[in-house]
């Protein structure tokens, strides 16, 4: 096994570990979990054995070994762009939907003391 | 699914007018919407205003002139300010809910028409379409736009309509209660026609007058922004 063959194991190995300690503290689900261990497996797979993937590549019809692992590359970085798209709108909605509750709560109060007599005047910004 | 389409205009009992509620959102309108609230508010009492996190004079411009008055407190687009509205008015007591641009190209004289047929019950929600009415001083690129996105919406939505993205809509309770926008920007008007098409809402298409003003083409859609649109609809359609 060559040096830079240790260091990208080693790297693997890094993003393996903070992988497992993200989901114990939850900060990704299992299902993320699964989907990224598979992944730093596959890429731990094909640094350790490169041979191996210019088999499957032509086998495959690609050709080359690192043809196939930029194909790939490229497929789970779309991958990883799509799901942080996914998050970001689901945060946007959840932001909608709190600013429309401040602003309807808010509509509440203001009419209500408006419409009980005696109360003060509401408060203007 | 097929439009029945109609210019009749109704004349509404007074018990009408107050059970409708205007819905109008508002971002950075200051300059117009105390006289497009005004009015409104000569015809209909009920008008709430959803200033959409302003940084002009809008909310002061809406708390002189409009019935109710909402705030978002950061801008989340003209879809969520309809939501906004939509919910508060049917918290009030809505019989009906119209939607209303606040840039003045509308006509309030157009709302009874639209609130007839739901009122008569022969629909639950009817459409403003500049098509079937008059669209006055319309530049020829806005005309190019409008009737390409309108092809590109009966092939998508599969709603026959003769015109989209089109603010002057009304609803009847049940649909306002059914109304549920995703889609925060500009994108909700292709998304409400594919509701009404997933619901099985009976709707009409009803001849309104859109009266366009340098004001008004100014705060509208370029063919930038319509491109924008398309991309944040077909998104919406895929991740929803």
């Amino acid at each position: 096994m060559t040096v830079m063959q240790l260091i990208l194991l080693a790297g693997v190995v890094c993003l393996f570990a903070l992988t497992v300690a993200a989901t114990l503290l939850g900060w990704a689900t299992r299902r993320e979990c699964a989907v990224l261990l598979a992944l730093w497996i596959a890429a731990a797979l094909g640094i350790a054995f490169p041979e191996e993937t210019t088999r499957i590549a032509r086998a495959v019809g690609v050709g080359r070994g690192t043809d196939l692992l930029l194909y790939c590359s490229v497929l789970a970085m779309m991958g990883g762009f799509l799901m942080v798209y996914a998050r970001l709108r689901a945060l946007r909605r959840e932001m909608t939907l709190l600013v429309r509750h401040l602003a309807i709560r808010g509509a509440i109060v203001t009419t209500d003391r408006q419409e009980t007599p005696g109360d003060p005047p509401p408060p203007r910004d | 699914m097929t439009a029945a389409q109609t210019t009749s205009s109704g004349d509404l009992s007074p018990e009408a007018r107050r059970a409708a509620f205007i819905v109008i959102p508002a971002y950075n309108e200051g300059a117009c919407l105390e006289r497009v609230v005004r009015d409104v508010r000569r015809l209909y009492p009920n008008v709430v205003v959803v200033d959409d996190g302003s940084t002009d004079d809008t909310l002061e411009a809406a708390r002189r002139s409009a019935a109710f008055c909402l705030r978002h407190a950061i801008n989340r687009g003209q879809g969520a300010a309809l939501q906004t509205g939509i919910e508060y008015a049917l918290l009030r007591g809505a019989g009906c809910v119209v939607t209303f641009d606040a840039d003045g190209q509308h006509d309030p004289a157009d709302i009874a028409a639209l609130l007839a047929p739901i009122c008569a019950g022969e629909c639950d929600v009817t459409l403003g379409s500049r098509a079937l009415g008059r669209a006055v001083d319309m530049p020829a690129s806005r005309r190019v736009l409008i009737w390409l996105s309108v092809r590109f919406t009966r092939w998508v939505s599969r709603v026959r309509v003769t015109d989209t993205h089109n603010g002057l809509r009304a609803f009847s309770r049940r649909a306002a209660q059914g109304i549920h926008i995703t889609l925060d920007r500009m994108a909700h008007a292709s998304e409400l026609l594919d509701l009404i098409r997933r619901s099985g809402w009976r709707y009409r298409e009803v001849a309104v007058r859109i009266r366009y003003t340098p004001y008004s083409l100014a705060k509208g859609q370029s063919p930038r922004g319509a491109v924008r649109i398309l991309i944040h609809y077909l998104l919406g359609r895929i991740m929803r």
